[in-house]
């Protein structure tokens, strides 16, 4: 017994200074958090960094890649603390948590000097500067939905137009659901963040929505009880109902991709980061992506997400983390990135001049950001605080009216007082 | 009659084996099968072929064996020295008898009741102040505390199943109080001290929470951390989930086989009757 | 003399509270003080304290029925607790008598609880999943159903099937700690017995029950505490939902803090938590009459 006591010591001990060897060196470390973690993008940006670190032998920059689910409380715990950071990676709806708080660099006179910034979109830009008009961070990529569709079910099943608006793709899926052959219509959101996806539907019926605030109209008043918006959430509802499988209350990202990769459910609205999953597990002649359906109105209502690169405004290498990021956001790093990982780009030279950003099924999202007379970009309520509770409790009370047990009326009320 | 016994003690031991097994191997298969078998319909309960892709991915994509090392020993450590410590006090409270000890029992007991958020926010603040986070240190500190309550509750419970009577007798002979600790007590509460090794093993191998807060770099990361970052925005990536949560379950399968020798032979009975 | 022991007891106490008080009464404490502040990561700039609100807050919940997520707890802790003890407390019994392969066999059957909770509630969740689950597979091979059923979908179906993933992991934890303290039951109590002709169940409710009294109180206890403490298996599986049928106090606890920044309340739920285990203690404690803790 002694012996093993004595052997684990010895073993525990080895381990310990084994880890314990690292060489101190010359060079400036700087330290990257990203938050949209996930292991493909993390192999990425892993490259894109050792060809920084070719490029310049005195940086060496150090990935801090926590799991996706826990990344924002790190984000937050790290900032709050001081803990050393220099680049950093930040959500939009983040953005405005960390401006109060005071954690972030204003980089505007970075971006004056940056050749780069002569080349952004004009959206870029704008959602640079969201808060105080002043750019707290950088867009790196947008996140923003199109309509996928399955050509070869759809093919096999008999439909040969693709809808473009929401009664027509009711009609479709509707036609096509047959449950005792596990075919469905519709890959039905249920779960974290389906606020999006109830909102995308529901807001078409109306046509004078705040391009500020998705959830208002323009004349101020709240949206919820607009007799338009309840047709809308009955349209939604009967989605759930007659077109997707029962089990979709549970549905969050990972099976509403799944249903839409086994074919049970050949129409699905998702992000750009996407198309390299499809390409990979379906192929790129299984399947296409045409615009957000519009609604009674005319209209469909969008909003787009944006990740994008900060300085926390402790950082002590401020000139260097800024040298990265010019780098990472130049149109040609910023191309090869989202070449391999989905998500738009932020250069409106890459639109002009790089085929893969135009054609196929990026042409829906071309399509989106071009026609402002039909699809409307609007933006979320991020800077509340009531915004960051908002999706689970959206969630629940989603998830009891598709129960039944709760009203369109008593829900609807409560939406209203919550955002009052 | 004792015929039909045995058979029904066989069928339902098979129950129990069939119940605990099938998780597992519908993991491991999953682990074997190739990306695109993994989701298809209908279910296929063998893969068509068997593919280590799953597992290559694993090791060229990650730094997983830096990962294992870094979990390995830092339970370890965090569990041998935390039965080391819990051995002295579960061994104080067992043969002292004052009128505190129910309460420095219930003290233990106590922190069992505390959920880990409740102090992950004072700790994590606590750290950041002497410069401790993203330190290996402070994660072996951090566990060695979380599994020092559950080790003394257990170590006091084996060391009151020995006779206060066998120190007394050694003490006669001419030991002292530490001798007799060491040398006759310590050996018959054996089973008792591999037992909480193991489970403290497999809780400081498989806690995630301090794990994911405390540690930054990629070079420090553990198993569960990984784990746990195999689910991004698309959801579960099942792929690497799948080999990764067969070769974290390597270790704690040894260790714990390891233990069982102990706890399920009996060695106590033969103890306490010499 | 007496003093020399004392002090040298008093010694070995030290390495084991210093790290303790350090590192969870002292933390615990600014968390209990979290539980009456507006503390919310959102806006760290405002923290002040609001005494009792953040409790009636969480009582209030409107979209998280307080009283379901009690009752949703009552039947988590329960339900997992009594299927856990009365199958570990069985197979304990099976495994008792020595057979050929019971190394081996303890290795495979008591592997569920070196798994960690979060790849239990994955690998559960996936088995239970409505569309690529092998369990709705299995069942409609069988002839059981024919259509799906959405376990975790369900309201009916969520609360039972994360307790199901919850019963497997635990049962290990109860037959290894039970089969332990039945290899410590000497032989020769029995044999009083029966020479009297004591019957299998007789001897097991009369003799060996009691005998092991002492483990199965406290076994359960730190298992009920654990359970009560354990969101990871729900969180993996359905996250509370549908619809809070699967909401217990420590999944709500962390929601609050992942999906609403908001440690105040996530704080004001803790010392729930807490409360009840202690109260739990002691009415347990009084009831089972026991004097002393020992396994």
């Amino acid at each position: 017994m002694k012996k093993l006591m004595i052997v684990t010591v010895l073993i525990s001990i080895f381990l310990l200074v084994s880890m314990l060897s690292f060489s101190a060196s010359e060079k400036t470390t700087l330290n990257f958090l990203e938050v949209q973690t996930s292991p493909d993008r993390t192999v990425l940006l892993k490259k894109i960094i050792s060809d920084y670190e070719e490029l310049h032998p005195n940086i060496q920059i150090n990935l801090i890649s926590p799991p996706y689910e826990q990344a924002e409380q790190k984000a937050t715990m790290m900032l709050n603390t001081n803990q050393p950071l220099d680049i950093i990676e930040v959500k939009d709806l983040q953005l405005k948590q960390f401006v109060s708080s005071k954690k972030l660099l204003n980089l505007e006179s970075y971006l004056e000097s940056w050749p780069g910034s002569k080349t952004l979109l004009p959206f870029t830009l704008e959602s640079a500067r969201v808060i105080d008009n002043t750019a707290y961070y950088i867009p790196e990529l947008f996140y923003l939905k199109a309509l996928f569709y399955r050509k070869d079910i759809l093919e096999k099943l008999g439909v040969s137009d693709i809808p473009k608006t929401y009664t027509e793709l009711f009609e479709v899926c509707k036609e096509i659901t047959d449950p005792s052959n596990n075919q469905y219509g519709f890959a039905f959101r249920g779960k974290a963040w389906e606020y999006v996806y109830s909102d995308y539907v529901i807001s078409t019926f109306l046509d004078d929505i705040d391009v500020n605030n998705i959830y208002k109209k323009t004349n101020g008043e709240l949206v919820f009880k607009d007799p338009r918006y309840v047709e809308g959430l009955k349209l939604y509802l009967r989605f759930y109902h007659e077109t997707a499988p029962k089990d979709s209350i549970n549905w969050g990202s990972n099976e509403i991709v799944n249903g839409f990769i086994s074919g049970t459910v050949p129409f699905l609205f998702q992000d750009p980061d996407n198309v390299v999953v499809f390409n990979k597990m379906l192929g790129e002649d299984k399947y296409g992506a045409v615009p957000l359906p519009v609604g009674p109105s005319g209209k469909a209502y969008f909003g787009i997400n944006v990740a994008g690169l900060s300085i926390p405004s402790y950082s002590e290498h401020k000139k260097e983390a800024w040298e990265f990021i010019a780098y990472f956001l130049s149109p040609e790093v910023n191309s090869y990135f989202l070449k391999n990982y989905g998500a738009l780009p932020i250069h409106s030279v890459t639109y002009e001049t790089d085929p893969f950003f135009s054609t196929k099924v990026y042409q829906a999202w071309a399509y989106m950001m071009e026609h402002p007379e039909t699809h409307v970009l609007v933006k979320y309520p991020m800077d509340s605080l009531k915004y960051v509770g908002w999706a689970k409790v959206h969630e629940a009370d989603m998830q009891s009216l598709l129960l039944g047990k709760v009203t369109i009326e008593e829900v609807l009320n409560k939406w209203t007082e919550y955002w009052q | 009659m004792k015929i039909i016994e045995k058979f029904l003690k066989f069928i339902a031991l098979m129950i129990y084996l069939i119940f605990a097994l099938i998780p597992l191997y519908w993991i491991i298969i999953t682990s074997l099968k190739n990306s695109k078998e993994i989701y298809t319909f209908p279910i296929k309960y063998l893969p068509e072929i068997i593919s280590f892709e799953s597992y290559r991915k694993l090791f060229a994509f990650t730094n997983f064996a830096i990962y294992f090392r870094n979990s390995l020993t830092i339970a370890l450590i965090a569990s041998s020295g935390a039965l080391f410590i819990a051995m002295f006090s579960g061994y104080a409270i067992s043969r002292y008898g004052f009128r505190f000890k129910k309460y420095i029992l219930l003290s233990l007991f106590f922190t069992q009741m505390i959920p880990m958020f409740l102090i992950m926010v004072p700790l994590y603040e606590i750290f950041s102040q002497v410069g401790m986070i993203d330190k290996l240190i402070t994660l072996i500190i951090l566990y060695t505390n979380m599994m020092i309550p559950f080790s003394a509750i257990m170590a006091k419970a084996f060391f009151d199943r020995i006779p206060v009577s066998l120190e007394e007798a050694a003490e006669i002979d001419g030991c002292s109080k530490q001798q007799a600790l060491f040398k006759i007590v310590l050996p018959l509460t054996l089973p008792g001290l591999a037992a909480i090794f193991s489970f403290s093993f497999i809780n400081t191998w498989n806690e995630l929470f301090l794990a994911v807060m405390f540690i930054n770099s990629d070079a420090k990361m553990t198993i569960p951390v990984a784990l746990n970052s195999f689910v991004s925005k698309m959801g579960v990536g099942w792929e690497l989930m799948s080999a990764g949560i067969v070769i974290a379950l390597l270790p704690t399968i040894i260790v714990f086989a390891f233990a069982q020798r102990y706890i399920v032979s009996g060695l106590t009975e033969g103890a306490i009757k010499g | 003399m007496r003093n020399k022991n004392s002090k040298f007891f008093l010694i070995m106490l030290i390495p084991t509270f210093i790290p303790i008080i350090l590192l969870t009464y002292i933390p615990i404490s600014k968390g209990f003080i979290m539980a009456f502040q507006n503390y919310n990561l959102y806006d760290l700039s405002n923290i002040h304290f609001i005494g009792f609100k953040n409790f009636q807050e969480v009582f209030s919940d409107t979209s998280f029925n307080f009283l379901h997520i009690l009752l949703n707890t009552f039947l988590w802790v329960t339900g997992s607790l009594f299927f856990q003890f009365v199958l570990g407390f069985v197979l304990a019994l099976l495994m008792t008598k020595p057979f050929k392969g019971r190394g081996l066999y303890s290795g495979l059957v008591f592997y569920p609880w070196a798994l960690s909770a979060f790849a239990i509630g994955l690998i559960w969740a996936w088995m239970f999943n409505g569309q690529f689950g092998i369990i709705n597979d299995i069942l409609k091979k069988i002839g059981l159903i024919h259509q799906n059923i959405g376990f975790l979908s369900d309201p009916k179906y969520a609360l039972i099937s994360v307790i199901i993933a919850n019963i497997w992991c635990g049962i290990p934890f109860f037959a290894i700690m039970l089969l332990a303290a039945l290899q410590s039951v000497p032989s020769e109590i029995y044999e009083a017995a029966e020479i009297d002709g004591a019957g299998y169940f007789k001897k097991l409710f009369h003799i060996t029950i009691p005998y092991i009294k002492p483990t199965i109180i406290n076994t359960a206890i730190l298992r009920t505490i654990w359970i009560m403490n354990s969101p990871e298996i729900i969180y993996a599986m359905t996250s509370g939902g549908p619809a809070n049928s699967t909401n217990i106090l420590a999944t709500q606890m962390i929601s609050k803090i992942y999906n609403f920044y908001d440690y105040g309340q996530s704080s004001a739920i803790g010392l729930v938590i807490v409360s009840t285990l202690i109260i739990y203690t002691i009415i347990y404690l009084k009831v089972t009459s026991l004097k002393e803790f020992s396994l």
